[in-house]
């Protein structure tokens, strides 16, 4: 009786704004000691932050997001995507979605890619006849497209957590960044398609393809071109760890921008760091404290006893992902995507994969969900940098994003309900 | 939000921003330390076929050191993941309040981690063998009670600050 008003409270004071992850710890603490486990387990279970070595790509993929973000990469990759996309019909709201959702997938979805690109695809996109609502839609929208894209953080996330789990079906982070390009390519091209019909009446003047200016932009970026190629070639022709492209591709963000570009004076890099670690420390130590939640939850055996609540009630697969894309919508309008996945995982993976999910298709579900709770109120984040950053009072924001989330939340029932998508790479 | 506090030139503001800087050297260090080390891994494996034998595990526990130290500063800046859906629509003197106690019971907390983890490193400074090279266990768990014991100290001092801004006459 006593644990569970302790555990009322808990919550309370995680509604009131206590960190996150002060907030596991302490549940955890309570549940361990309800079953009289030395309390040092604590300190075991976030030693074992050292013992998964794929996590070495959690710091070095956000400082070289971090690094792209404060250099002018942005600014070449819009004159690249437009000049070698910019011809066609829609062009400039597709170059919009491209350049986000490859930004989006480096950068990680923390909000760099509204302030950084953003900023320059909203005033192109007015001064190119694009109405001011369908033009704010789409920038606030795009803010987090690119997230099933390799190789983003919460991608990343979900695999090491999934891992810690054993669950009886082996996969790996590499397999995540398989599975994620089609949903995260039909995510991208379900909204060019919206883009094309809603200015449908208002033709937008096309601009031709110059080879000069195709030239040119590529000369410019030539040192950023070679990333993707370095990431995903890297990874999927199985040269490079995943961690072990984390590392090259840090390292070598930091030469072409610090040395080569010169974008970022060394002076600035001590900042960078320090606010990339900051932000890699908020996440570490929340994922810490959920390894001790989960292995309360395991011995407790939680999450079966939340399965056979579940089954006794809901007995098709169908049903049961209804109510998973239901829950998954309120929590991404309340929880950022780290919070969701660390809490949320331990208890839905096991569940869902009784109910024959793939656990790699879990993964895509569920960020795919998360996408849209960005731009829902009352916490969706694209909804706060883009009101910050265009200085719009939310409701306008809200109304403008409204038609682009129901292009995505069609994209996020097709991607859930058809498993194929995301698994028909994969062996 | 202010990120970097503007210290006073009395002793106390100079000692804790030069404290900040030293932290901030450390975390530097460290990151730069972790990609070095990760990129002569590669280096070795793919050109000579080898590679240093404790560089993996130095790696991986450079990531737990980097985690811990990042969480610390983010408690420095008050800047950890946290829900503020209901927060943000609080009035003024009711946020501060409600931060006051969330910050405090944080601050507990962190304090009960710090006492259990320290009891931890005793232990393994007793038992543990060595996590690489001549270097033991326990100096590498050492970082938990360490940032703990500092993020407990900044939760308390977040706590007191709300705490006095409560009863703040409005400006």
């Amino acid at each position: 009786m006593i644990s569970y008003i302790l555990a009322l409270i808990l919550i309370l004071l995680a509604l009131l704004g206590a960190p996150l992850f002060a907030v596991i710890i302490g549940a955890a603490m309570l549940g361990f000691h309800a079953m009289e486990v030395d309390l040092a387990v604590i300190a075991i279970e976030i030693y074992r932050i050292a013992d998964t070595p794929v996590l070495l790509a959690l710091p070095l993929f956000t400082f070289a997001g971090y690094l792209l973000g404060e250099s002018n990469t942005s600014k070449r990759l819009v004159r690249l995507t437009h000049a070698f996309l910019g011809w066609a019909p829609g062009g400039l709201a597709i170059v919009a979605f491209v350049t986000c959702a490859f930004f989006t997938a480096f950068t990680g979805a923390s909000g760099v890619t509204i302030v950084a690109l953003g900023a320059l695809l909203y005033p192109a996109l007015l001064q190119a006849d694009y109405p001011e609502k369908f033009s704010l839609g789409l920038v606030t929208v795009s803010g987090s497209l690119g997230l099933l894209l390799p190789p983003s953080l919460p991608l990343i996330l979900y695999g090491i957590i999934a891992q810690q789990m054993d669950i009886g079906i082996d996969f790996t982070i590499s397999d995540l960044f398989i599975a994620g390009i089609l949903p995260g390519l039909l995510m991208v091209v379900m909204l060019s398609f919206w883009s094309l019909w809603a200015n449908r009446k208002r033709p937008v003047p096309l601009t031709e393809f110059s080879i000069k200016e195709a030239g040119a932009a590529f000369k410019e970026s030539i040192w950023e071109i070679p990333l993707p190629f370095f990431v995903l070639g890297g990874i999927y022709s199985g040269y490079f760890a995943v961690s072990e492209a984390a590392a090259a591709t840090a390292m070598y963000v930091l030469v072409v921008e610090v040395l080569i570009y010169r974008e970022i004076k060394i002076t600035q890099l001590a900042g960078i760091i320090r606010e990339s670690m900051v932000m890699v420390g908020g996440i570490l130590i929340i994922l810490a404290a959920s390894l001790a939640s989960t292995n309360y939850l395991i011995d407790a055996q939680i999450p079966m006893k939340l399965f056979e609540l579940i089954q006794a009630h809901v007995t098709s697969k169908i049903a049961f992902l209804i109510l998973l894309n239901i829950l998954l919508l309120m929590l991404g309008a309340i929880l950022d995507i780290f919070s969701a996945l660390v809490i949320m995982i331990p208890l839905i993976l096991p569940v869902a994969v009784s109910y024959g999910i793939h656990p790699v298709h879990l993964g895509i579900i569920f960020l795919a969900n998360m996408q849209i709770g960005y731009v829902t109120p009352p916490v969706g984040m694209n909804l706060f940098i883009a009101g910050y950053r265009f200085e719009k009072p939310m409701d306008e924001l809200y109304r403008a994003a409204l038609p682009f989330m129901l292009v995505l939340f069609a994209a996020v029932l097709i991607i859930t309900y058809w498993p194929g998508l995301s698994l028909i790479f994969l062996k | 939000m202010p990120t970097n506090k503007k210290h006073d030139k009395t002793i106390t503001g100079s000692t804790v921003a030069a404290l900040h800087r030293v932290e901030d050297i450390i975390l530097i260090g460290l990151l730069l330390l972790m990609i070095g080390m990760a990129v002569t891994q590669i280096f070795l494996r793919n050109f000579f076929d080898s590679g240093i034998i404790w560089g993996d595990v130095l790696i991986r526990i450079l990531v737990l050191w980097i985690g811990l130290v990042g969480a610390m500063t983010a408690s420095r800046q008050d800047k950890h993941i946290s829900i503020d859906v209901v927060t943000r629509y609080l009035p003024e003197r009711a946020k501060h309040i409600s931060k006051s106690v969330a910050q405090l019971v944080t601050a507990s907390i962190c304090a009960v981690v710090t006492y259990y983890s320290l009891e931890f490193v005793r232990m393994e400074a007793e038992y543990g063998g060595n996590a690489f090279a001549a270097i033991p266990v326990w100096v590498c768990e050492a970082v938990i009670p360490a940032t703990f014991a500092v993020m407990a100290l900044r939760h308390f001092i977040l706590s007191f600050t709300s705490f006095k801004t409560v009863f703040k006459p409005p400006l």
